[in-house]
């Protein structure tokens, strides 16, 4: 037999020819040093290449993974949202919603994109009850905030013909009866004056914590997709904070036991207006 | 055609899984049997997503998009196929999808070398044969043959079964086979070289 080719010497040490085939290779490497040398090479990336990821098997699987794949993303898991029949009584007790005057003229016109940065500028965060330490706050929320950007990276990726990453369809109808519903007194957020419109939500799981992530969509290609992540949380309210995750920037803040976060690749002042309407809407403010 | 799996039509192989009352929560019951083996799968999956990848975060990602893309579609698995190989086609289908959509976009691939691996320890099969390395050098290679190189040599499927996964003849799997073993040989371990590494391009 004359030297074999690559994908015979391959197939061979992967056990994959007949005996005929596989004993002329055999007999091609026993008599060719240089030949035997490379499929001992080759034998050896291959075992280096299954130790790298061994790893991996033993690993503990995340608690999302083992949610996700036991189908207990659920009903039960989806975040309760602010109850509107609170509102009038919640609006009155944080000093530091004097703003909440803002985003009833930012959903008419954008009379405050421009001045939303400088007023983030000023902001402090808000001072409570606090029984975990600040490093310890500091690390969870940076860490909620990388998953929140991924998970806007992950749906903004799939791609708006993945029905599939959807739990929770924009229209209830259109899945069979096979997903997830908001609640029923939840209002969901109207972000058409932003030119957004809602695709659908996901369920999710955020450091431990259950979370959904609203989609938005718009023709605009300049502005791009907007994700709203809304979870529970135990720690104290948050005045509303810009950061960057690579090209993703978010706005985040926390009020009374929720977390909240708008996502997009879209620049802050504009995601400063839409946080003011979202906030205003889901009384998260 | 694929058919209905035996165990959604058992009463008492399902679970709810969320709302007590599925029809009036809309939510959809999924079999125990089927969870299950999603389940055991997980770690491989997981293995198989980090080779896809690259990257920890985005591997565990596109595993939990694959969970819940595959409890959509429990009906179409059919019983008596190998279930292993029909995630890793779910999971493969969806990191192309997402590739493309990253592609369509002009997006720079993430940089991301540093976040493949863990921080432990690495060991060493051989002096020059880094584990790092192999991972890195793994990354590099095209999706296709990155896709056959970790279900043949890293999960040990046979070429048939890795042609079904990837939906393409068997003499396909084994030539992007050949040139992803010689392209990696040669950027880990000082193969035949710069001639086979550009071939591994084609």
């Amino acid at each position: 037999m004359q030297k074999p080719s690559d994908e015979l010497l391959i197939a061979y040490l992967d056990g994959e020819l007949d005996t005929e085939t596989s004993n002329e290779v055999a007999a091609a490497i026993a008599g060719d040093p240089a030949l035997a040398r490379e499929a001992q090479m080759l034998a050896e990336t291959s075992a280096a290449l299954r130790v790298a990821f061994d790893d991996v098997l033993h690993e503990p699987v995340p608690e999302r993974l083992l949610a996700a794949a036991r189908g207990e993303l659920g009903q039960d898991k989806v975040v309760r949202f602010p109850d509107p029949h609170k509102r009038a009584a919640g609006r009155a007790a944080v000093g530091w919603r004097r703003w909440t005057a803002l985003p009833i003229a930012a959903s008419v016109a954008s009379l405050i994109i421009g001045g939303g940065i400088g007023y983030l500028g000023a902001m402090q965060s808000p001072v409570g009850p606090n029984v975990q330490p600040q490093e310890q706050i500091a690390a969870a929320s940076s860490n909620w905030l990388d998953n929140v950007a991924g998970y806007h990276k992950m749906l903004v990726n799939a791609g708006s013909n993945d029905a599939a990453l959807v739990d929770i369809p924009a229209d209830p109808q259109s899945n069979g009866g096979h997903k997830l519903a908001l609640p029923q007194d939840f209002n969901l957020p109207n972000l058409k004056p932003w030119g957004l419109a809602y695709q659908g939500g996901r369920v999710l799981f955020v450091e431990g914590r259950p979370a959904t992530q609203l989609f938005y969509t718009t023709d605009n290609k300049a502005l791009g997709p907007v994700t709203v992540v809304v979870a529970n949380t135990s720690l104290a309210d948050k005045a509303p904070t810009p950061e960057q995750r690579g090209d993703v920037n978010m706005l985040w803040w926390r009020h009374h036991g929720h977390e909240y976060a708008v996502v997009g690749t879209t620049n802050l002042n504009y995601l400063w207006n839409i946080h003011n309407d979202l906030a205003w809407q889901l009384d998260g403010i | 055609m694929p058919q209905g799996n035996k165990a959604n039509q058992d009463p008492l192989s399902s679970r709810q899984a969320g709302s007590s009352d599925p029809a009036a929560s809309g939510f959809r019951p999924v079999s125990a049997r089927f969870s299950d083996q999603l389940v055991a799968v997980l770690p491989r999956l997981r293995r198989f997503a980090r080779g896809l990848t690259g990257s920890v975060f985005e591997a565990d990602d596109l595993v939990q998009a694959a969970c819940e893309r595959a409890l959509t579609r429990e009906h179409q698995f059919q019983e008596g196929t190998r279930f292993d190989s029909w995630m890793f086609r779910i999971v493969q289908t969806i990191w192309i999808d997402q590739i493309r959509a990253r592609d369509v976009r002009k997006e720079e691939p993430e940089a991301e070398a540093e976040r493949i691996g863990s921080d432990e320890p690495m060991r060493r099969i051989e002096a020059r044969l880094a584990l790092g390395e192999v991972r890195l050098a793994l990354k590099e290679l095209p999706p296709e043959q990155r896709t056959a190189l970790l279900l043949v040599t890293v999960d040990g499927l046979s070429y048939k079964e890795a042609a079904a996964v990837a939906e393409v003849p068997v003499g396909t799997i084994m030539s992007r086979l050949a040139r992803a073993r010689v392209a990696l040989q040669a950027k880990v371990g000082g193969g035949r070289g710069s001639k086979n590494d550009a071939e591994a391009k084609r």
